[in-house]
């Protein structure tokens, strides 16, 4: 019939979805951070939780994978960052610098883990090893309910964080807080314990359930060389140990350093912040440079070199040891040439020195930091293969030596042995999301705002003091509010403004499609920023 | 009533039948929702009447009246009135198209601006008469193919070029008359709020693109509403009192051809052997550096940028008036 | 209380009493002098109202249109060009069945221009659904301004009171404009059922299809039809009140035994009614009836009042053009539905405001009762005209 008057939106009575051909999906990806960092943190939600002052959410998030943000904040080498897509808008997110921030103020706030279940289970966990992987394990089953034991050679927790990371990079105290609240979910942490001496393999079998061993990689990888005096002679790693441990040293005038990883670079630094000239000699490229493949550049983290640069550390790129120079016991120096190639047909590190080019390089003492290896003594049996309920992660499992790599082991293995002792399979949503990479993006949508940097002390040489300050809460959050979420919504609004069929409706947490009224046009897929939505054929 | 968005009114709502990809409809759910249902919306014939009035139904969520097609300002000028002497205070918005603008509607629209009537003016601005098919208005850009500028042997689409409404409306003397569009929310909303905030007649021009007239891909309404900015075929700028008190600085200038080769309605000018629309190509890019010149779009003070005004903002830029909502919701 | 008024200040003084809130209008000969009274009311704060001066008839008419649809009484008024230009608004005004009331002054349609009265701009408007009362007096204006609103209102149409250009908006005579107290008492403050308010959104003039349009446009004309019941009972409401009266919707003089009866609309009823004393003195069994409502059209009523009549003679002032006069069409049409073979004679005359003489008048009987036939649109010419005054020819011969 004829109505003089039309009721207000009454068309919502005729469902204009039916003309849809295609539907708008919110999907989330797995941004490249997420992706290629090696604690699998998901780094893109606590940076949105960061960027919206939900500062504990965002430890929470982090801490999911890594109970150790403070440390990793100031040590990883944060893949993340390289593989940021902002860095082909701008420059990428300081991503470490909130990672950092968030793990300080857990600390100040006094944040506690908590466990997942109250319920403890009946099978025990041993974690031989309380460095990184093995800190990293026994927080993810304690936290699900499983009674862990961890053992250590050494006499306080952190392995080689504590051993062979100098303070000034990473000061102790924020080390030993991040422990002591894994510690305090209830493991028990057993000291001065190496197996096959003060514990037996055998009663480690027995008493446990399931054995985690992240025993590290220790020992230091010696120089072949015709001269086997240790006269003047140090390895890397117990130099820094003694200096970890507060050993008061003294120094000839002159060091020469041998390596050109990230022990290198520390050792070369302490040794400055102990008076002597230092000079780096490494068999690789600059950082950076486009000399050869990537194995051919320095393994050291371009910034810490950077930092040894700017703290009157010489470093020696392509150049070798040819031998040491003695006079009689004395050490005067070493003989260096020009390196030629740095692998060898294996691909194996040899590096190949220019006859001719040999020159003098004065040192009183020459310190080589040219790798570990694992020591398995007294673990023989245990480290056999396929030996049930045994589980090797970390440096010890030949993963590449960063702290994250650790830490996303040690998180592995414990779901590897939840796996093995309830005999129910790990599932890892993240890696099922599909990828999302800068072209997905609407980058109009975002400002252009360069990356912050953290600030360094202006005395860096005196003592062991950290030189890197952390964030400003401001800046935190302005770095946090830099990320692109990519693949992620971040609730700009764009789907629902930009919908003309009132289609989308916004809810307290997100958006949702009535597909009711969505006719497919698209427009809400192409204009989200983060490329969060997806367009779907309709079948049928 | 529709209530199923706690965070907008949805004047105008689900269900109406606008094209996959309308810019009208878009740019009305904007515009509506900034003002609230707490309105009186009077609504010239043409594509946003038809589509949201149809078979005894209507997608409005607010009082709406449709009476001819060149009266909306007159029929808008007398609720005004009715509405003064009745002592209240209800804003009055119309709503037309450019054909009810710039055409058959602009002797009405003068009218009521010289009145002084407490009225705001919205165009949507599509550009051609797209609810009888595409043909030519007098917003039709130059060059540009419609049903009834099409091009030819002896022609390349239009001949001639956009009215110029903006500045017609503005030598009125009258409070505020600004352009906006729908890619850039943050200013179409901030001048939505300014010309609420102000007393008098008030005229806001809206590009709407259209996918139909236009001939393009659904998806890419906001995209081309986008370009036609950033190429300065369409510049964003604010008048008051004849003055132009604000426009909207381009951060960069895009060549014209990324704006017409998005869209049908300029394929004949391209082509290698097409010496004609070569030079209507050239013509419309002489046009779009004109308006930056005339307008100093390149080198303005402004608050905002095409870059800056494009962003989003995390954890919602929100700005729907929502309180009729809430009590609805309540009630 | 009596006054000596110019129709037109006659006309403004009614439509003050009826406290329209909104006055749109553009000034157009012979209407002006009604608007310009209303403005200077307006001015002088006799009548608190919004007074619009539009861009055009066009916008004029949109203006009340929305202020009718946003609760208030409006009032406008024009003729001629004016209310053609208006065309496009009225049909919409009574497609929304808005209570608009207006006032036409009625005036020529040019080519050639004209600014003179006859009918044919309203006439033009009889399909646009408004309801057309056509008047023969000052005071009847005065009356039926007030009436029109109270009709308007009850059956929410728009009602356009029709009265001669010059002969009437230019006229003083002496009319009685009631006291505000009585009007307010016969026309109490209106309230519109589909009023445009934020409390009660409701959408108005949306579109149709052609699964529901006739059945808009069917309930238009019958609730037309309907409204010729309102119009006779609130007619004789007022002359109840006010002690003056109009017939309702048509007005009969000495039709009692009347076997030849005149039929016409608005001023020139008074002439007529002078012939017809005239030719009764002579024993001619003549009666008049005067048309006050054209739309609708009172079918019933006018076939009640002629049923007896042996010859019906229908003087006009406007026609459609290719098909002649338009009442007498009208009335055919009705004679002929209800039975009645009554010959029906058309003419049509004082067209651009040319007058009707008695003698006219006069001639026009005596053509009417010599013919056999009927005759059907037949223009009072100059030439008849000179006859009329000179010699006693038929008018129409020279044709």
């Amino acid at each position: 019939m004829s109505n003089l008057s039309i009721e207000p939106g009454s068309t919502t009575a005729y469902h204009t979805g039916e003309w849809r051909q295609q539907r708008p999906v919110y999907r989330d990806k797995w941004p490249p951070c997420g992706q290629s960092c090696p604690a699998s943190e998901d780094i893109q939600a606590y940076l949105a939780l960061a960027s919206n002052k939900e500062w504990e959410a965002a430890w929470r998030k982090i801490t999911e994978r890594n109970p150790l943000p403070g440390v990793t904040g100031r040590v990883c080498h944060h893949p993340c960052e390289t593989s940021c897509n902002r860095t082909q808008l701008d420059t990428s997110i300081n991503i470490h610098g909130v990672e950092r921030f968030l793990g300080d103020l857990a600390h100040e706030k006094g944040w506690r883990h908590e466990r997942f279940t109250e319920v403890s289970q009946p099978q025990k966990v041993a974690v031989v090893g309380a460095g990184p992987a093995g800190l990293s394990c026994a927080f993810q089953l304690a936290r699900r309910g499983y009674p862990v034991t961890i053992f250590d050679a050494m006499s306080a927790p952190g392995g080689t964080l504590r051993s062979a990371i100098p303070d000034y990079r990473l000061p102790k105290s924020v080390l030993s807080g991040e422990i002591d609240a894994i510690l305090a979910l209830g493991i028990e942490l057993r000291l001065d314990t190496r197996i096959g001496q003060e514990l037996s393999e055998q009663s480690l079998q027995d008493d446990f359930d399931a054995v985690f061993l992240a025993i590290g990689a220790l020992k230091p990888r010696s120089f072949s060389s015709i001269d086997k005096s240790d006269h003047s002679v140090m390895s890397g790693t117990d130099f820094l140990q003694k200096i970890n441990r507060g050993k008061s040293l003294s120094l000839p005038k002159q060091v020469a350093v041998i390596g050109g990883g990230n022990t290198a670079i520390d050792v070369a630094r302490c040794a400055r912040r102990l008076g002597a000239q230092v000079t780096v000699v490494c068999s690789q490229d600059r950082p950076g440079s486009h000399h050869g493949h990537a194995d051919a550049q320095m393994p050291a983290l371009p910034q810490e070199a950077m930092h040894a640069e700017a703290e009157g550390v010489r470093i020696l790129f392509r150049t070798g040891v040819r031998r040491l120079v003695r006079n009689g016991q004395h050490l005067s120096g070493v003989e260096i040439s020009r390196v030629d190639q740095v692998h060898d047909r294996q691909g194996r590190f040899n590096p190949v020195l220019f006859e001719g080019t040999e020159t003098f390089l004065s040192a009183g003492l020459v310190i080589f930091a040219i790798g570990q290896e694992v020591n398995k003594s007294g673990l023989e049996n245990l480290m056999k293969d396929g030996e049930l309920g045994v589980i090797i992660g970390g440096d010890a499992a030949g993963k590449p030596r960063f702290a994250a790599t650790a830490i996303g082991s040690g998180y592995q293995s414990a779901m590897s042995i939840i796996a093995y002792l309830t005999g129910i399979p790990p599932v890892y949503e993240n890696h099922q999301k599909t990828d999302v990479t800068y072209k997905d993006l609407h980058t109009q949508y975002y400002p252009l705002l360069p990356r912050q940097d953290e600030l360094m002390t202006e005395d860096r040489l005196s003592d062991f003091t950290e030189i890197v300050k952390g964030f400003s809460q401001g800046e935190t959050l302005c770095e946090a509010s830099r990320c692109l979420s990519c693949g992620v919504c971040f609730d700009c609004d764009n789907c629902w403004h930009f919908c003309p069929d009132a289609a989308v409706i916004k809810k307290p947490n997100g958006y949702e499609i009535d597909y009711n009224y969505c006719k497919g046009c698209g427009i809400c897929a192409l204009e989200c920023p983060s490329g969060h939505i997806d367009m779907q054929r309709e079948v049928g | 009533m529709d209530t199923r968005d706690q965070f907008r009114t949805n004047v105008l709502t689900s269900g109406h039948r606008a094209c996959a990809g309308c810019g009208e409809a878009m740019a009305a759910r904007m515009v509506t929702d900034l003002i609230g249902p707490d309105a009186i919306y009077i609504n010239a014939t043409g594509c946003l009447q038809v589509f949201t009035t149809h078979n005894q139904q209507s997608a409005w969520q607010a009082p709406w009246m449709h009476s001819v097609f060149a009266n909306s300002a007159a029929v808008a000028s007398g609720v005004e009135a009715a509405l003064r002497a009745r002592g209240r205070s209800t804003p009055v918005v119309v709503q037309a198209g450019d054909g009810g603008t710039f055409d058959i509607g602009l002797q009405c629209l003068s009218g009521m601006i010289e009145r002084g009537h407490d009225v705001l003016f919205v165009c949507y601005d599509n550009e051609a008469y797209m609810n009888t098919g595409v043909q030519r208005s007098s917003s039709t850009p130059h060059a540009v193919r419609t049903t009834t500028s099409p091009p030819g042997r002896l022609s390349e689409g239009k001949h001639h070029l956009k009215k110029d409404v903006i500045s017609i409306i503005a030598a009125h003397h009258m409070p505020y008359a600004a352009t906006a569009t729908v890619a850039y929310f943050p200013d179409l909303k901030a001048k939505v709020e300014k010309a609420m905030s102000l007393k008098g007649p008030r005229f806001l021009q809206v590009l709407s693109p259209c996918p139909l007239g236009w001939d393009h891909d659904a998806a890419l309404t906001v995209q081309i509403s986008r370009l036609a900015v950033e190429t300065g075929l369409f510049p964003l700028i604010e008048m008051e009192y004849g003055d132009v008190t604000g426009v909207m600085r381009l951060a960069r200038q895009r060549p014209i051809e990324d704006y017409l080769h998005l869209q049908g309605r300029f394929k004949h000018l391209f082509g290698h052997q097409n010496d004609n629309g070569n030079v209507e190509i050239r013509h419309l890019q002489a046009l779009a550096d004109a308006r930056i010149q005339r307008y100093g779009l390149l080198d303005a003070e402004t608050e905002w940028t095409t870059a800056s005004a494009a962003q989003t903002e995390r954890h919602g830029r929100g700005g729907y008036s929502i309180s009729a909502v809430k009590q609805e919701v309540s009630s | 209380m009596k006054m000596l008024l110019e129709g037109s200040h006659a006309v403004a003084e009614a439509v003050r009493l009826c406290h329209p809130q909104v006055i749109a209008a553009y000034p157009i000969t012979p209407q002006t002098h009604i608007i310009e009274h209303l403005a200077q009311m307006v001015a002088n704060g006799e009548l608190s109202s919004e007074f619009i001066s539009a861009e055009s008839e066009y916008a004029a008419a949109s203006v009340v249109l929305g202020a009718v649809a946003t609760g208030t009484r409006a009032f406008t008024a024009s003729a001629s060009q004016g209310l053609l230009l208006m065309t496009e608004v009225l049909f919409n005004i009574a497609g929304l069945r808005l209570p608009v009331v207006m006032v036409c002054a009625n005036r020529a349609v040019g080519a050639p221009i004209n600014i003179f009265c006859d009918h044919q701009d309203s006439m033009a408007l009889r399909d646009a659904g408004w309801i057309q009362l056509y008047v023969s007096s000052n005071q009847e204006a005065v009356d039926s301004i007030i009436q029109a609103y109270r009709i308007a209102e009850a059956c929410e149409l728009p009602v356009m009171i029709c009265m001669d250009g010059f002969f009437l908006t230019h006229a003083f005579e002496p009319v009685d404009i009631p006291e505000q107290t009585a009007v307010d008492t016969f026309l109490p403050p209106y309230q519109f059922s589909r009023m445009l308010d934020p409390k009660k959104p409701m959408t108005l003039g949306g579109g149709s299809e052609p699964d529901n349009y006739l059945e808009y446009r069917a309930a238009l004309h019958n609730d037309m039809e309907k409204t010729l019941d309102r119009i006779q009972r609130v007619g004789s409401d007022f002359s109840q009140q006010f002690g003056r009266g109009y017939g309702g919707l048509v007005e009969g003089y000495r039709l009692e035994d009347a076997e030849i009866v005149f039929v016409g609309l608005g001023s020139l009823i008074g002439a007529v009614q002078d012939l017809i004393d005239q030719l009764r003195e002579q024993g001619q069994l003549v009666g008049a009836l005067r048309l006050r409502c054209f739309r609708p059209f009172p079918a019933a009523a006018l076939v009640r009042s002629l049923s007896s009549a042996k010859r019906i003679i229908v003087m006009e002032k406007a026609f459609s053009a290719g098909a002649g006069g338009i009442v007498a069409t009208e009335l055919r049409a009705a004679l002929y539905q209800a039975g009645l073979s009554i010959p029906v004679d058309n003419f049509i005359g004082g067209l651009g405001g040319r007058d009707i003489t008695p003698s006219i008048l006069e001639q026009i009987f005596h053509t009417s009762v010599s013919s056999d036939a009927a005759i059907d649109c037949r223009f009072i010419n100059k030439d008849d005209m000179s006859h009329a005054e000179g010699n006693a020819t038929t008018p129409g011969e020279g044709d």
